[in-house]
């Protein structure tokens, strides 16, 4: 790869994990508001920094990532079938209906906005036939893999890309509900880094049918978090 | 403006200038002429308003059905749902577009926000704020995005310029200076004065006078 494009493919990967990137993620707190108001209050960047490693080995790891990487190993085949089936596995994976709408929410999003620039890539044209057509719903992980294939960045980084921006979209939360002040913010992200790498290296290989997640508390919060009548966040 | 999207018309402004009110008034007079509405309600903290419009119009008034009333968070941030990201608002309105081709019209309601809001022209095509009088009647001239760049100014609470020492004839004046031949409508949501001629702004320069989509089956 010569460096000209290997800069594009990093600069690409800029775009999409930047906060400024149009995926809607601000607007959830993945049940952070939830726990705020209860009185298990979160109340150090540390305790932060602990429940989003849960949320990465437990949760978007194992399931999310996956689906990301066996994605990207049927959008290189063209296999649009088999990228539809991961779509749907991951989708129905995902047990608090607030959760399911944003993750699809957001990937069409993304999708649509990718596509307004790449607009001549097959499977990525045949994803959005698909989530037309109602046989795919545009869950996030795939919809990412999609666009981040259609702009030359890797596998792996993708997995980076994704779970450094959930990890930044819950720092963001935290800091709007007044949990812990920026510099902390930018603290816990940079502790974050070897568990994101981790997380991504142990789980992007993984195969469609070892995806699993397990984090109940965390269930149970987010389903606490959808019923809230009064919340800043989706769930 | 695609010949197949259904129209949309953002309603921003800062909080308890009285979105809710307007469309509470608006809606029933469009509903009146056969046009039907459905609403996109984002909340900063609560789901009251949307609770509310969906109980006023759709439970109580029978004028659309209950799930033409979303409410949608915006992460603390209502400014930037309806302008540098608005993907979950296009995504809800999508929803409701392609579960209900015969509306004549979709309302998305920013949450209160300052006086910079404007709304992506992605998400709405025609854009409303809404400012009360109540801040006194410096506020046109003080300007702001909203206030300058919207299609229709709506000056609110009208009823208690004289309480609150507000000028009706300053804001006039400083809304035709500010905002050159864009309209502004003076308006009290309380007991609807002013709100036919909103309503008449909508159908003529949002629907552009096509009657409504139920009279042309």
């Amino acid at each position: 790869m010569s460096i000209h494009k290997a800069s594009i493919e990093e600069i690409s990967m800029l775009q999409l994990s930047d906060s400024f990137f149009p995926s809607g993620m601000y607007t959830t707190s993945s049940g952070l508001e939830a726990l705020y108001y209860s009185n298990r209050k979160i109340t150090d960047a540390d305790g932060l920094r602990d429940l989003i490693k849960v949320y990465l080995e437990h949760q978007l790891g194992p399931a999310d990532c996956s689906a990301l990487g066996n994605s990207y190993q049927h959008i290189q085949r063209k296999d649009l079938q088999k990228l539809v089936e991961v779509d749907n596995i991951i989708f129905s994976m995902k047990l608090i209906e607030e959760v399911r709408n944003a993750s699809t929410r957001s990937g069409t999003q993304v999708l649509r906005c990718v596509s307004s620039f790449r607009t001549d890539n097959s499977i990525m044209n045949g994803y959005q036939e698909a989530i037309k057509d109602k046989r795919a719903s545009g869950v996030y992980p795939v919809a990412l893999a999609v666009c981040s294939n259609a702009l030359g960045i890797s596998k792996y980084k993708a997995g980076l890309m994704m779970l450094y921006g959930f990890s930044v979209s819950m720092v963001g939360a935290a800091l709007r509900l007044g949990v812990l002040q920026h510099f902390d913010g930018q603290r816990i992200i940079h502790e974050l880094k070897p568990s994101i790498s981790e997380t991504v290296e142990k789980n992007i290989d993984r195969p469609l049918t070892s995806m699993w997640q397990f984090a109940p508390d965390i269930d149970i919060l987010q389903i606490a978090h959808e019923r809230m009548s009064s919340k800043m966040f989706i769930t | 403006m695609s010949s197949k999207r259904i129209p949309r018309l953002g309603i921003g402004g800062p909080v308890g200038s009285g979105k809710t009110m307007l469309i509470e008034q608006v809606v029933p007079r469009l509903s009146s002429r056969g046009y039907r509405a459905g609403i996109v309600s984002n909340d900063v903290v609560s789901r009251e308003d949307a609770e509310r419009m969906r109980r006023n119009l759709a439970t109580e008034r029978g004028l659309m059905s209950e799930d033409l009333v979303v409410g949608l968070a915006t992460g603390g941030c209502p400014h930037t749902a309806v302008r540098e990201d608005p993907s979950m608002n296009i995504s809800v309105v999508e929803e409701m577009e392609s579960k209900h081709r015969d509306l004549d019209l979709i309302l998305i309601e920013s949450g209160g926000d300052n006086i910079t809001t404007t709304f992506s022209p992605a998400l709405a095509d025609y854009f409303i704020y809404i400012i009360d009088v109540s801040g006194g009647d410096k506020y046109p001239r003080k300007r702001g995005l909203g206030i300058e760049s919207c299609d229709l100014l709506v000056i609110n609470k009208i009823d208690i310029a004289p309480y609150v020492g507000a000028d009706l004839g300053v804001m006039e004046r400083d809304a035709k200076i500010i905002r050159g031949i864009k309209p502004y409508v003076f308006v009290n949501c309380k007991d609807g004065q002013g709100t036919e001629e909103v309503t008449e702004h909508i159908i003529r320069d949002v629907l552009f006078e096509a009657p409504p989509k139920v009279l042309r089956r």
